[in-house]
């Protein structure tokens, strides 16, 4: 009796309001999809670093015939002498994991598999654009910058690339793009706790004949409240699962694609993806609830 | 069974007392008018033994409880010892009959077989058997009220409230209801009436409590309408 009378009033009730309704699953549907893919860009990105953190690596270039920074003019093209005592260096170092030489021939090639999605790229560079160069994999990676300036200044040495450099740009681009969705749902979130409001009040008060008769008769205020609470809740839930929706889509699209320019074999698993989609939809029903709550505790006296 | 020590109640937008210095002892199963004119705190009275307003000085006491000393959240087990009827029904218009008087019980979470036991039985005691499912507007006035009483005395509360149950009734059908608020009365349940009706008050012969100006003037056992000099 209870459980089917509590079920169809918040039926009445959310049919009676039903553009307030739609306007309030929208909202905080979109600001839940929002939330969820801040959440998610963040594993993302954070699982990524670590990934990219432990692979980490320097590339010392060697100056060719055709380099044309002023070091390498200076001193002319790397010569076998320089080219084996920078190993034998490099090698010596505690901070260095293992060094590899590169040539040109395998470096174009390695860079033509690297590039293999990006067909525009590998057309437009030819072999001999990318110099012989180490590859030196570090021990630890917070040491890079040690050995990037003790070898930078050797005879030989044309640059010294550091994926780091690189991939803390794209980093901050991530942060920035997860900072950006988590206001925006910050903001919406507020709205929608603002739409609901209004929404319960409304239908407080096109029930006010109905609650009047159940306080007269001694009806407890949770009950009273009940069907107004739970009505909120479902406003709640819906635009959770309609956001799931937009989560995994983001889960797919989005992130697969960050994947593949990062070049990096990090994929979220379900366990982190359904977390994601239960925080989204557990704040929504929270969120709505205790927005309906405090907005009963004013409009609805008991 | 209801108690008002010298009651006096100020509504917050007001300077006039609604009620002023009130003392009134109602016993169990009595019979009371309270008369008087428009203004005078009829429904404030009611309103102080419902704790829907609490009183600026003085106590009431209803069941034998201290309603200051009532925390909110008992006010409900208060209300569900007192049944209310008012002048404009207050009836749930998508509701027949039976599920007008239901409804006061399903909201209280009493089990459906208990309600769907003792619903007819009340509807009948009102008079209305027979009407069960009919809609308020398929109905006159008179037995409107009916279904109000009936949801009002379903749960067998210890006290009846009716504020001026008769207000909107031609006299013919207000003897009716006075007689249904007698045939409860003699259940052993207190009623208390607010009315502006003379004859209704003159016909019934009980106690008459008289307010005017928030002031109790008269409270006479056996008493009528008009003051007799
Ligand atoms: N909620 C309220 N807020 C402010 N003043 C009120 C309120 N309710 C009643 N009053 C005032 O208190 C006084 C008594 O009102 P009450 O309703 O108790 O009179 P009554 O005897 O029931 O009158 P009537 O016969 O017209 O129903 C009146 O002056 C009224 O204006
Ligand atoms: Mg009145």
């Amino acid at each position: 009796m209870r459980a089917q009378f509590v079920l169809s009033e918040i039926w009445i009730g959310l049919r009676r309001n039903l553009t307030m309704t739609v306007a309030v699953i929208t909202t905080v549907a979109i600001s839940l999809a929002l939330f969820g893919a801040g959440m998610l860009i963040n594993q993302q990105v954070s699982a990524m670093r670590g990934y990219w953190d432990e692979r980490i690596s320097i590339t010392i270039y060697l100056c060719t015939e055709s380099s044309p920074s002023k070091h390498c003019i200076e001193n002319g093209p790397a010569t076998d002498e320089d080219r084996n005592s920078l190993q034998a260096d490099l090698k010596a170092m505690p901070e260095v994991a293992s060094v590899e030489y590169v040539d040109q021939a395998a470096a174009w090639e390695d860079f033509q598999n690297r590039f293999s999605n990006r067909q525009a790229l590998v057309e437009a560079t030819q072999e001999g654009d990318i110099p012989d160069n180490f590859r030196v994999q570090l021990a630890d990676p917070s040491k890079y910058e040690r050995v990037q300036q003790s070898v930078q200044d050797r005879p030989g040495v044309d640059m010294v690339s550091n994926d780091k450099d690189v991939l803390d740009r794209f980093f901050e681009l991530f942060d920035g793009l997860k900072w950006a969705a988590l206001i925006v749902a910050v903001v919406q979130l507020a709205a929608a706790a603002l739409l609901i409001g209004n929404t319960i009040r409304l239908s407080a008060y096109s029930r006010r004949r109905e609650t009047g008769i159940m306080r007269l008769v001694g009806a407890s205020n949770f009950y009273i409240q009940l069907p107004f609470l739970l009505e909120g809740a479902i406003c709640g839930l819906i635009g959770g699962v309609i956001a799931s929706g937009f989560i995994v889509a983001t889960r797919f699209f989005l992130l697969d694609k960050i994947q593949d320019w990062f070049y990096s074999g990090v994929e979220l698993s379900t366990g982190a993806l359904l977390s994601v989609i239960g925080m989204s939809v557990i704040l929504g029903v929270l969120l709505c609830t205790i927005a309906s709550f405090l907005t009963l505790r004013r409009y609805l006296r008991v | 069974m209801i108690q008002f020590e010298n009651v006096t109640k100020v509504y917050p937008t007001q300077k006039r007392p609604a009620l002023n210095g009130v003392s009134v002892d109602v016993d169990k199963g009595e019979f009371v008018f309270l008369v008087g004119p428009s203004g005078s705190g009829k429904s404030t009275f009611l309103r102080l033994i419902l704790k829907e307003e609490k009183p600026t000085k003085g106590r009431v006491h209803v069941a034998g409880k201290d309603l200051a000393r009532l925390s909110n959240w008992k006010v409900p087990h208060l209300r569900r010892r007192i049944g209310c009827v008012f002048q404009d029904f207050r009836l749930l218009p998508n509701k027949n009959v039976f599920e007008n008087v239901a409804f006061a019980l399903e909201v209280i979470g009493k089990p459906r077989r208990f309600i769907r036991k003792v619903v007819p039985e009340v509807v009948e005691l009102v008079g209305l058997e027979g009407k069960g499912d009919r809609m308020p507007d398929e109905l006159s006035g008179g037995e409107q009220q009916r279904v109000a009483i009936a949801r009002a005395f379903v749960n067998r509360p210890q006290i009846l409230l009716a504020d001026e149950p008769t207000g909107n009734i031609d006299p013919a059908t207000s003897i009716g209801i006075m007689k249904v608020l007698d045939r409860i009365n003699r259940t052993g349940t207190t009623v208390v009436m607010a009315t502006h009706d003379a004859a209704i008050v003159d016909s019934m012969r009980k106690r008459v409590i008289e307010l005017e100006d928030g002031e109790v003037i008269r409270d006479q056992s056996r008493g009528v309408y008009g003051q007799a000099y």
